[in-house]
């Protein structure tokens, strides 16, 4: 007996104990990643259910109660056309704009680097700080966006029927008016975004082999345009995986304009009231934690979604190269 | 080259477009209440003496202060000795508008704690996110162990979990534990980075095996191999991971608006910031600037110091 017992003990010594500081490695990692990421979904899930708040006693099980609020009443309606809107216009635009962005820096070469570095200025800076900025810079009346539009009055410009109306009757309120609110709040999300996006496909860019594109001039692409379908965009399929996830996923969390614009109602009208926005009035201001709950949980399915769905691209190598 | 300057052009004109706000929140910072009203005043506003109003209505002399400076003014009645007290208060008050905006930035709020809090959440959500990865990361690449995929397949979903989206139900434990308003509550949800931690593994598995079985070798345990070998190893990548933590951490707004309500000795800058902005009654944009110019400009200098390791900090999600 004893002497299979040293054998085991010794044949298995190494193994074991590796295997035990390995647990005991991973083990506040675990703990945590339990703690703060599983159990609160969870929660979330459970509360989603319930009309529970804080510091009340007890609650009562509503059962889809609360999803069934979020797709009948209007708040909610226009909750999820705020973020949708927003997301639609964002993505695209951003991403666009960092591709083209992307490709003229590139084409220049060195000097191009001074562009990098502007375009990435807004991805650093604080984006509370920048919204209040940005609301000056909208005042409807010394603000400097209606300050410029003001200055083509009197000029050939008032032909176009935006400036015949702006210089005859003020031009618009911008973040006060409903018509507006949601597309300034998508063009200052396209404004803080598109570096970043740059960036990422400047790095994908400078992987593209310069072999491919005397390959594709051989084969008769001879416009820039037939170089950039044949060669470019297939080959910065990764990237824009990538960056369109990214995107979806930023702006789904759009939140610091918003509260930063309108600290109540997010926006004229509800018209700029995001899922974000709305887990914090609902959740938190207003504790009624059972219906920002059920929005948690929608959230978490959309991101979910598309994050899968990125990873499922990706595993199917997007470029065709 | 015909076609590279309209290159310059369209990039010429979206830098004006993106540096706008940068532009006008600087400007702002150094003019006078009505060079903005007006919009006069170029970049740096005409730096005219002002008279701050608050300063003055302060000082506004009382009976008391009349009778004590009579003697300062002899053969004046009341009114004079009142109006050559007003002249003075009104030089003692009299500033340049850049350093009005810049003192008042300070001293109308606690903004230097504020920074100093900014920087005591991101170094502490940093610290804590590296004690916690590293190891983690190791195991995950070096050591073998029964259920090491398992582990390593729940980092993988974790990645899907952004923290702001389960902002309500971390608030809530929180709540119940009491921890609301507390440094413990900017920190804690924070302190686990699942995507530290895939990063890292990435890093750790390149590199050899045999540096590993060396230290072994010399008898050090396998925590001493984390701290003292895998770690000096991983510096490049700690330092891109230090950028991405910290930007993100220092910019954040919505869970220290969640957490942190009324007390405002635990505001981060943004927080402030926004206290700020409900406080004024509109003539304060000069000193709001002023704030938001203090609390964007170290990661903007630290940007434009060191830049390629920046972008490759930012960007490091994208090495997924």
């Amino acid at each position: 007996m004893a002497v299979i017992d040293t054998r085991a003990v010794a044949h298995a010594k190494p193994e074991t104990r590796q295997a035990r500081t390995a647990w005991g490695l991973t083990a506040p990692a675990l703990a945590l990643m339990v703690l703060i990421l599983l159990v609160p979904v969870f929660v979330a899930g459970v509360l989603s259910f319930s009309n529970y708040s804080l510091g009340n006693p007890g609650f009562d099980w509503v059962g889809a109660q609360n999803y069934e609020r979020l797709f009948t009443r209007s708040t909610y309606e226009k909750m999820f056309i705020a973020t949708f809107t927003y997301v639609v216009t964002v993505v695209p635009i951003s991403v666009g704009l960092g591709l083209g962005a992307a490709m003229l820096v590139h084409s220049l070469g060195r000097i191009g680097d001074i562009y990098k570095t502007i375009y990435f200025l807004p991805v650093m800076a604080t984006l509370l700080a920048m919204a209040i900025a940005w609301e000056f810079m909208l005042h409807p009346t010394i603000g400097m966006v209606n300050r410029t539009l003001a200055m083509a009055c009197g000029t050939w410009a008032e032909a176009i029927s935006f400036f015949k109306s702006g210089c005859a009757d003020g031009f618009p309120l911008w973040l006060g008016d409903r018509d507006y609110a949601i597309w300034v709040v998508c063009f200052i999300g396209i404004w803080q975004g598109f570096g970043f996006n740059m960036v990422l496909y400047l790095a994908g860019l400078t992987s593209v082999h310069r072999e491919l594109y005397h390959a594709a001039e051989v084969d008769g692409a001879k416009s820039a345009w037939e170089r950039f379908r044949l060669v470019t965009w297939p080959a910065l399929g990764p990237t824009t995986v990538f960056v369109v996830t990214i995107s979806c996923i930023r702006a789904f969390q759009v939140f610091d304009t918003i509260e930063a614009f309108w600290p109540q109602g997010g926006g004229p009208n509800k018209s700029a009231y995001v899922m974000m926005f709305a887990i914090f009035e609902k959740g938190v201001q207003q504790n009624l934690i059972g219906i920002g709950s059920a929005i948690t949980m929608l959230f978490l399915i959309f991101v979910m979604f598309l994050t899968l769905i990125q990873r499922w691209l990706v595993e199917r190598r997007v470029h065709y190269g | 080259m015909t076609r590279d300057w309209l290159k310059h052009l369209i990039l010429i004109l979206g830098a004006i477009i993106v540096l706008a706000p940068f532009y006008m929140m600087v400007s702002y910072s150094f003019k006078s209440p009505g060079e903005i009203d007006r919009g006069e005043g170029g970049f740096f506003g005409r730096q005219e003496m002002m008279i701050d109003p608050r300063c003055v209505a302060l000082r506004q002399p009382d009976r008391a202060d009349i009778e004590a400076a009579r003697s300062q003014f002899p053969g004046q009645d009341d009114a004079g000795v009142q109006s050559a007290l007003l002249a003075e208060t009104e030089a003692a008050c009299s500033i340049r508008p850049a350093v009005f905006n810049y003192t008042k930035a300070f001293t109308e709020a606690p903004l230097l704690r504020y920074l100093l809090n900014g920087v005591i959440v991101t170094v502490s959500i940093f610290l804590i996110q590296i004690v916690v990865a590293l190891p983690a990361a190791y195991a995950l690449a070096k050591l073998r162990f029964w259920g090491r995929e398992a582990v390593f397949g729940l980092v993988l979903f974790c990645l899907l979990i952004p923290v702001h989206a389960i902002a309500l139900p971390l608030y809530i434990m929180l709540a119940k534990l009491g921890l609301t308003n507390t440094y413990a509550a900017l920190v804690v949800p924070w302190t686990i980075s699942v995507f530290g931690i895939f990063l890292m593994r990435q890093f750790f598995m390149t590199v050899p095996d045999d540096l590993i079985d060396a230290a072994r070798m010399d008898g050090m345990s396998e925590f001493a191999i984390v701290w003292r070998v895998m770690l000096p190893t991983a510096i490049p990548a700690l330092l891109a991971f230090a950028i991405f933590s910290i930007v993100a951490h220092w910019n954040d707004y919505f869970w220290p608006r969640i957490v942190v309500t009324g007390n405002r000795d635990l505001f981060t800058p943004p927080l402030g910031l926004r206290e700020f902005k409900g406080d004024g009654d509109g003539s304060f944009f000069g000193p709001m600037m002023a704030t938001a110019t203090v609390i964007v400009t170290p990661l903007i200098v630290a940007f434009l110091i060191a830049q390629r390791r920046f972008i490759e900090g930012i960007t490091l999600s994208g090495m997924k």
